[in-house]
């Protein structure tokens, strides 16, 4: 048990340090937006993960929360001049807010009832940016958002104008993602994280020795959310465009995917999951972007037959084989 | 009026593809979104079809039914069938994969251009009551009754029927009786594949369609069928109804950006009343 500890510091530390040098290594543009976008996956599935893994909650509604962080940030930098790390705290504060809105009445409920509500309000959520023309610009979707700025003691604040270098955006999203993963990790193993489990095991086993289980569940599902808008700030001023449809239920049902195929409640499920699924995805439309699609689709039902429990579920039982042997 | 029956139209669209899903539901667990898939490929047959010599349009919907009937059949037996025994969560994946496939499929065969089939009526109407119908419009209610009656007479008075149902409430005591379950869950693909195949045939003489019009089928579909009670038969009936008509009657007095919002708005605020859904029963 302590080598497997020390092994698992190890390949943490050794990703870590895989993650600071990869844009120094992957010069290329297309390569390194492709970090960039990981990244901001990676917040979104290991947030959602908390929810999904942790809680046993399925959300199928993560984008919605991700869509109204990225264009409240970007609403606030561009029509009331707003800082980005202002604007960055109200995205994760609007998103958190609008989790608490619907998570407190739907989290009463058992069974089917909390995905029903977040499916409905993720669609909710894409046909108002959609049809609140005068507002979000709708379908002709929101450009020209400011890139983020960030203060510095000295001199004039850093803009990290995101056409001309990728390299410090990409800095800026590990930051937010190590700070992710961090927050994930505290209350996984706070008192919290221990009630979470048992809401997820035996929810009224758990009420029976007190745990105030609606009070934990709507407080994840707001941290949760909180963080899905914290990376739609990241994601806005990012690409500097937003439209309805990267928020869709389509993306809501990626982030779950990869949630899955990474492996649900395990600690690097959530960020192996996007990493994989970013990459092979992109790499099947370099060669055909329709045969793409087709393909990923076989690749979706391929690593479910062969990897129920995700990557680090399949690599847990080929150790445990190997031990056993 | 006027309004209502439009809505009734589009709800006959909803009606079979959500009787379908829910079938499928109710009896397997399973959350099918490769439907939207179908119907869109119902579409597709039923165009190629009408065009076919010596087929024309009413029998180019039998076609897309008995097409998307096989299709469903082999998605059940190839990858639901095998991935079941990892649970519900695991086998939507597989469904969001098949929809991918099939959409892509269709993108590559058929293009990306939105089609339209002509319809053999043509532009000939009838007015009932002060009501304009069009005669295609009635041809699809007509069918569309006689589909969903079909289904419940055979889900109420048939052998297979009663078993299915006997399989949604007590899989364990129907497998006791000697219901074989893998055939029947099968036949459930089946009737799933052939309505949503004869939902796609039907509307696409009204409603222009392309390679991605599945996704937005069988979206509203889906949400009918948790609206209306997960498995229950009457309540996508009733979901479908209500949502055609939200969405009309949004369309003609608000605007019509604003349709789907409404429908899906009215669906949340049911939902918080009845979590259950509208005709669903509370879970045991």
């Amino acid at each position: 048990m302590r080598g497997s500890l020390v092994r698992s510091r190890a390949a943490w530390l050794a990703a870590l340090a895989a993650a600071v040098l990869a844009p120094l290594a992957l010069q290329n543009p297309a390569h390194q937006n492709l970090l960039v976008l990981t990244g901001v996956n990676v917040i979104l599935v290991a947030s959602l993960d908390l929810l999904i893994g942790q809680s046993g909650l399925l959300s199928l509604g993560h984008a919605g929360f991700w869509g109204i962080g990225a264009y409240t940030s970007a609403l606030l930098t561009l029509r009331a001049g707003v800082p980005f790390l202002l604007a960055l705290l109200a995205a994760a504060a609007t998103a958190a807010a609008s989790g608490i809105f619907i998570g407190y009445p739907s989290l009463r409920l058992r069974g089917h009832y909390f995905v029903l509500v977040t499916f409905i309000f993720g669609i909710i959520i894409t046909l108002l940016l959609t049809s609140l023309v005068a507002v979000t610009r709708g379908p002709m979707g929101l450009p020209g958002i400011p890139f983020a700025t960030l203060p510095r003691p000295w001199g004039p604040p850093l803009t990290l104008n995101t056409f001309q270098g990728k390299t410090g955006y990409y800095y800026l999203v590990l930051a937010a993602v190590l700070l992710t993963l961090w927050l994930r990790a505290c209350v996984v193993h706070s008192r919290m994280g221990r009630a979470l489990v048992a809401i997820r095991e035996d929810e009224d086993l758990g009420q029976t020795l007190g745990i105030h289980t609606h009070r934990y569940k709507v407080g994840v599902f707001a941290l949760s959310t909180g963080l899905a808008g914290m990376a739609g700030s990241l994601y806005a001023h990012y690409t500097t465009f937003l439209a309805p449809e990267i928020f869709d239920f389509v993306a809501s049902f990626d982030l779950f995917v990869m949630n899955l195929v990474g492996g649900a409640g395990t600690a690097a499920g959530p960020v192996l999951g996007p990493v994989l699924l970013t990459v092979v995805r992109d790499l099947l439309r370099a060669v055909h972007p329709v045969l793409a699609e087709i393909l990923f689709g076989l690749f979706l039902i391929a690593a479910i037959a062969f990897l129920p429990a995700g990557l680090v579920g399949g690599w847990r039982r080929l150790v445990a084989r190997r031990v056993s042997r | 009026m006027q309004f209502a029956v439009n809505g009734l139209f589009i709800s006959a669209a909803y009606a079979l593809v959500a009787l379908g899903l829910t079938l499928i539901f109710g009896v397997l667990h399973i959350a099918d979104f490769a439907q939207g898939a179908l119907y869109m490929l119902g579409a597709y047959v039923s165009f190629y079809a009408t065009h076919a010599p010596g087929l024309g349009y009413f029998a180019s919907v039998p076609v897309a039914m008995g097409l998307t009937a096989a299709l469903a059949t082999l998605n059940g037996a190839l990858v639901y069938r095998p991935l079941q025994r990892h649970g519900g969560a695991l086998t939507f994946i597989a469904a969001l994969g098949i929809l991918l496939i099939l959409q892509n499929l269709a993108l590559w065969l058929f293009g990306g251009d939105f089609r339209l089939i002509a319809s053999p009526f043509g532009d000939g109407k009838i007015t009932v009551w002060g009501v304009v119908l069009t005669h295609h419009q009635a041809f699809v209610l007509g069918v569309t009754a006689l589909l969903v009656a079909a289904v419940w007479f055979g889900l109420r008075h048939t052998k297979p029927g009663k078993a299915l149902r006997a399989m949604a409430q007590q899989p364990e005591a129907a497998r006791l009786v000697g219901i074989d379950s893998a055939r029947l869950g099968l036949v459930t693909f089946a009737l799933a594949g052939a309505l949503a195949g004869a939902a796609g045939g039907l509307i696409s003489p009204i409603r222009a369609f392309d390679p991605h019009i599945g996704a937005i089928v069988i979206l509203k579909s889906f949400a009918i069928v948790i609206f209306g009670g997960m498995g229950s038969v009457p309540g996508a009936i009733v979901g479908a109804l209500l949502v055609g008509m939200a969405e009309t009657f949004t369309a003609a007095y608000l605007a019509a950006e604003f349709a789907d919002l409404v429908a899906f708005a009215l669906m949340i605020v049911i939902l918080f009343a009845r979590p259950q859904g509208l005709l669903g029963r509370v879970p045991a």
